[in-house]
């Protein structure tokens, strides 16, 4: 019989990191994750370590408290963050500028202005004003007649890697994890928790875990997971789409209106620029969530308004996600709160039991914190400080030169730089792979950067269980090319590491082309629609999958 | 495909051809053989449990689908069988002669596809006629094809009559150059001097007993004339064979460049660049800085990929602005061309996405239609994916409609 101190439910920012701060302070930690990390929201996000401007009126808490986590952020993953800097431009309806125009105009700047105070929490630079010339010079793509624009800064990160390098981190210090097994139960004994049942997707395998802690980080499958122990935890789910366009269509981070007046983003991100997005309340199943035409038409023509081009531009994928908002009737999807919420269910005949709900991906590390000295606090331990943001991440400890190590290992330096911002100080982990087996060398994915050496590291290291699970951990088909160069290569190298008959490789490729597939079909059109008639002809055509 | 049958088939009816392309389209990056009618009455990824000849498959198509062009061509679907062997004559340098039964040919993902042509360097491992075992090689040198997948996903032929299949790795491109090559320079290499003896020499000795022919990656050389299968078989003394190809294709582009110098053989000038100013046929339009009258026209643009068919928010015809058609819910028409694309297409990733089938409406004598339902010129005609009704890539018909389709479109545009 397994027993722990804590068992963790759920592997998106909220349980990793959760998992991850008790396992730092010696707690003996379980965390069950149904699919794989980061499948949640915490995988379907804007990519941003959100200063939340947004809410500097009516929550400013949560402003705060973004900023400040995201400097804590920055220290303990330097090699994940990239800056952004927005683009607020400034619209007039006439030649010249009315006074209300200008009264607006003079008001936003106050307001980023305010928000730069928070902007040295986490590192960011000050806001400027931008005359028309400047912010014609600095992005040419924008639609004539703008007055000019205020800037602020903007981290951006692959939220995947954050929820995969606080795994690791977690399971280094002791924590066990465990992906593709379902908590189906939770136990509980005279209205206390005791442990859950699970069941391990893959190979069948149940069992029982007892703690006398359980945490509920399963985001928006809460409410079901709840429902089915007899207990309720209140929540709007708020569904988010996304597009993300084939390379950087702008220079910089530029703020849009979209048509119901909601603020919304074109930006550069990575290798390529994301769209977003959108916030509507979500009736249906978490697990079958797939882009409308109605959303990816809004968020297209959001951008048009302040970037004509982008009807041009090619839209490899739309991608969605639920927001696990707080629960309130009667308000307006933006108008609810981003702040969390943790809920102790011992009122429920569940004492021990506590769920998370709401938050923002910035404040993760805080609201991971929070949990976790409420969970030692339960369990009767001695307090104890959270290290969480003093101790890097895996890779966190330096950042690599990527020019020395491309010269050493003989690895073009585009490549590198990728394998440096996904692993950081581990990339040299990842390299020496290819001095011990040139092979490796191998390049699967041109536009994504991943060589065959860095598949097999992540197979090797970073709980990878299915090949989907590489889309989490090295971007593996999720570039415009939909898999066409790395699907099948990363195929056969995993099913070597893992020792995978024929079938099983087929299964498995089979399964990464149908997440492919979803995120594509909203937005066939244009030179996206050659790419599918291509993707087609290879792996039904050729690969009968 | 499609163009150089045409091309090949006015050609040889007497009439003077020329052939414009913007650049090659989706044949170069094609499987490398010729899909023509799979048996649609087997289970998908199972093509080896039927053994129906080409034509009685390519009716059986013909009769359940109405929309395909299999179908809409009613009895000059006849003409099948001969439009194939006039391909695999014009083609002898690259495509083996045709049989009445299928070839089923290996592919790097372990499965087995159906093909009414093959090339020449595909002939040795055809499934339904190698007897033995059948050793699938890997290169130990590199790691973008996997023998072990091809010959565990073989196994499951065994039991319908296929040959055995056995891995073997042999110590080929193991230089840090070759390991990370790609494909067509895989090709290049075992097309230099010794190279594929080499290639043969290393083979032999890894040799399973009781092989009887060898299934490379697709990789044995870009050119015929470098004979790099004879070679390597001279070697190694068995036959020798190489799989389908996904993309990026080196059967694909041996195919191009085959269909290339057909039409260089049959004296049909290739003029590289993009038609402009086309209204109808025998009026000028210009390449370039040349001027092109012609009094027939074969539109054979292809699809997506071709850039033959596009949808810029909606399904259009570039060139010539010919309404497209496509189909929705079991029902077809141009006026579906304005169709989001989701709703065009189907949740279920390998369920027919007539998205992919979308293209022009045509007649049985291969003129494409216009809103009215009437052809838009008596002398204007279409071939291959071009057409609507069949997804060229994945339903294994694509390069028999483009040959069948070319074939008519290129003897009817002669006539006209």
């Amino acid at each position: 019989m397994e027993s722990y101190d804590v068992i963790v439910l759920g592997g998106g920012v909220n349980g990793t990191g959760t998992a991850r701060d008790l396992a730092l302070r010696g707690l003996s930690v379980l965390l069950l994750e149904k699919a794989d990390v980061a499948c949640g929201a915490s995988g379907a996000n804007s990519g941003m370590i959100h200063g939340g401007i947004r809410y500097m009126l009516s929550d400013r808490k949560v402003t705060e408290l973004a900023c400040r986590d995201s400097g804590y952020i920055q220290r303990i993953a330097p090699h994940l963050l990239f800056r952004i800097p927005f683009l607020l431009p400034f619209a007039s309806r006439e030649e010249a500028p009315s006074l209300v125009e200008r009264a607006t105009w003079y008001a936003t700047e106050v307001y980023v202005g305010t928000y730069d105070q928070y902007q040295p929490l986490k590192r960011g630079k000050p806001s400027t004003r931008l005359s028309a010339e400047d912010l014609y010079r600095l992005e040419p793509a924008l639609r004539p007649g703008l007055a000019g624009a205020v800037t602020f800064d903007e981290w951006g990160i692959d939220s995947h890697r954050l929820c995969v390098l606080n795994a690791l981190s977690a399971r280094s210090h002791g924590a066990v994890i465990r992906t593709w097994t379902e908590a189906r139960q939770v136990l509980t004994d005279s209205g206390r928790v005791r442990g859950v049942r699970y069941h391990d997707a893959l190979t069948g395998e149940t069992g029982e875990a007892r703690a006398p802690v359980v945490f509920n980080a399963t985001g928006a499958w809460s409410p079901g997971f709840a429902r089915r122990n007899g207990l309720r935890v209140p929540m709007r789910p708020g569904k988010g789409v996304h597009l993300t366009l084939d390379r950087r269509f702008s220079n910089y981070g530029i703020t849009c209106t979209a048509v119901d007046g909601r603020q919304m983003f074109l930006m550069p991100h990575e290798n390529d620029s994301i769209i977003g997005t959108t916030d509507d309340d979500y009736y249906g199943d978490p697990d079958d969530l797939e882009a409308t035409h109605d959303e990816v038409e809004y968020l297209l023509e959001g951008v048009e308004a302040l970037v004509p081009g982008v009807r041009r531009a090619r839209v490899a994928r739309a991608w969605c996600g639920l927001r696990t908002t707080l629960y309130e009737y009667g308000k307006n999807e933006d108008a609810l709160s981003r702040e969390h919420a943790i809920l102790d269910h011992g009122g429920e005949g569940a004492a021990g039991l506590l769920s998370i709900v709401g938050g923002k991906l910035a404040s993760y590390r805080a609201q991971s914190e929070e949990v976790a000295d409420q969970i030692v606090r339960r369990l009767g331990r001695a307090a104890s400080r959270s290290r969480t943001h003093l101790e890097p991440l895996p890779g966190g400890e330096a950042v690599p030169d990527v020019a020395e190590l491309a010269a050493r290992h003989r690895v073009a330096a585009p490549a590198v730089a990728r394998i440096v911002y996904r692993h950081g100080a581990r990339a040299e982990d990842v390299l020496r792979l290819c001095d011990d087996d040139p092979r490796l060398r191998l390049v699967l994915c041109r536009e994504e950067g991943i060589l065959a050496a860095e598949v097999v590291h992540c197979v090797r290291h970073e709980m990878v269980r299915r090949l989907q699970d590489l889309r989490r951990r090295c971007r593996l088909a999720v570039g415009a090319c939909g898999g066409l160069d790395c699907a099948r290569a990363a195929a056969q190298l995993t099913g070597r590491e893992l020792s995978w008959s024929a079938d099983q490789i087929r299964a498995e490729l089979a399964d990464l082309l149908e997440l492919g597939w979803r995120e594509r079909r909203p937005v066939l059109d244009g030179q996206q629609l050659a790419q599918e008639e291509l993707l087609r002809g290879a792996h039904q055509g050729v690969g009968r999958l | 495909m499609a163009g150089t049958m045409a091309a090949l088939a006015a050609r040889a009816a007497g009439v003077r051809v020329v052939v414009v392309r913007r650049a090659p389209g989706a044949t170069a990056l094609s499987s490398g053989a010729v899909g023509v009618a799979p048996d649609t009455w087997t289970p998908p990824g199972e093509p080896f449990a039927s053994r129906l000849g080409t034509m009685a498959a390519a009716r059986r198509i013909a009769a359940s689908r109405p929309e395909h062009s299999y179908a809409v061509l009613g009895s000059a679907l006849d003409h099948l069988e001969e439009a194939v062997a006039f391909a695999a004559g014009r083609l002898g340098d690259v495509i083996a002669e045709p049989r009445p039964q299928p070839f089923y040919i290996a592919t790097p993902y372990g499965a087995a596809m159906t093909c009414a042509l093959v090339q020449r360097t595909m002939v040795a491992a055809d499934l339904a006629s190698a007897r033995g075992t059948l050793v699938v090689v890997g290169f130990r040198g590199h790691l973008g094809f996997d023998a072990g997948l091809v010959a565990g996903g073989l196994a499951r032929y065994v039991a319908l009559g296929a040959p055995r299949a056995e891995p073997a790795e042999i110590d080929l491109f193991m230089h840090e150059e070759a390991s990370v090559a790609r494909p067509h320079e895989l090709a290049k290499a075992l097309e230099a001097p010794g190279a594929a003896e080499q290639a043969g020499l290393l083979l032999r000795r890894a040799l399973p007993a009781g092989a009887s022919a060898a299934l490379f990656p697709p990789v044995l050389g870009l050119s015929p004339s470098a004979r790099v299968m004879e070679r390597i078989a001279e070697a190694v003394g068995i036959p020798v064979a190489e799989t389908v190809s996904d993309v990026p294709s080196v059967p694909g582009l041996r195919l191009q460049s085959a269909l290339d110098a057909s039409l260089a053989a049959a004296g049909v000038p290739l003029i590289a660049g993009e038609l402009t100013g086309a209204t109808v046929p025998g009026t000028s339009s210009r390449v370039g800085d040349r001027e092109v009258v012609a009094g027939s026209w074969v539109l054979a643009t292809g699809r997506f990929v071709g850039g033959g068919i596009v949808r810029r928010g909606r399904l259009e015809e570039p060139l010539l602005g010919i309404p497209v058609q496509a189909s929705e819910n079991g029902e077809s028409g141009v006026h579906l061309a304005v169709r989001p694309s989701a709703s065009l297409t189907a949740r279920e990733r390998r369920a027919p996405q007539p998205l992919m089938a979308a293209g022009l409406r045509v007649d049985r004598h291969l003129r494409p239609l216009d809103a009215a339902g009437a052809p838009v010129h008596h002398r204007l005609f279409a071939a291959g994916a071009v057409i609507g009704g069949h997804e060229a890539a994945a339903d294994g018909t694509g390069l028999g409609i483009a040959i069948l389709t070319g074939y008519l479109a290129g003897r009817a545009a002669a006539a006209a």
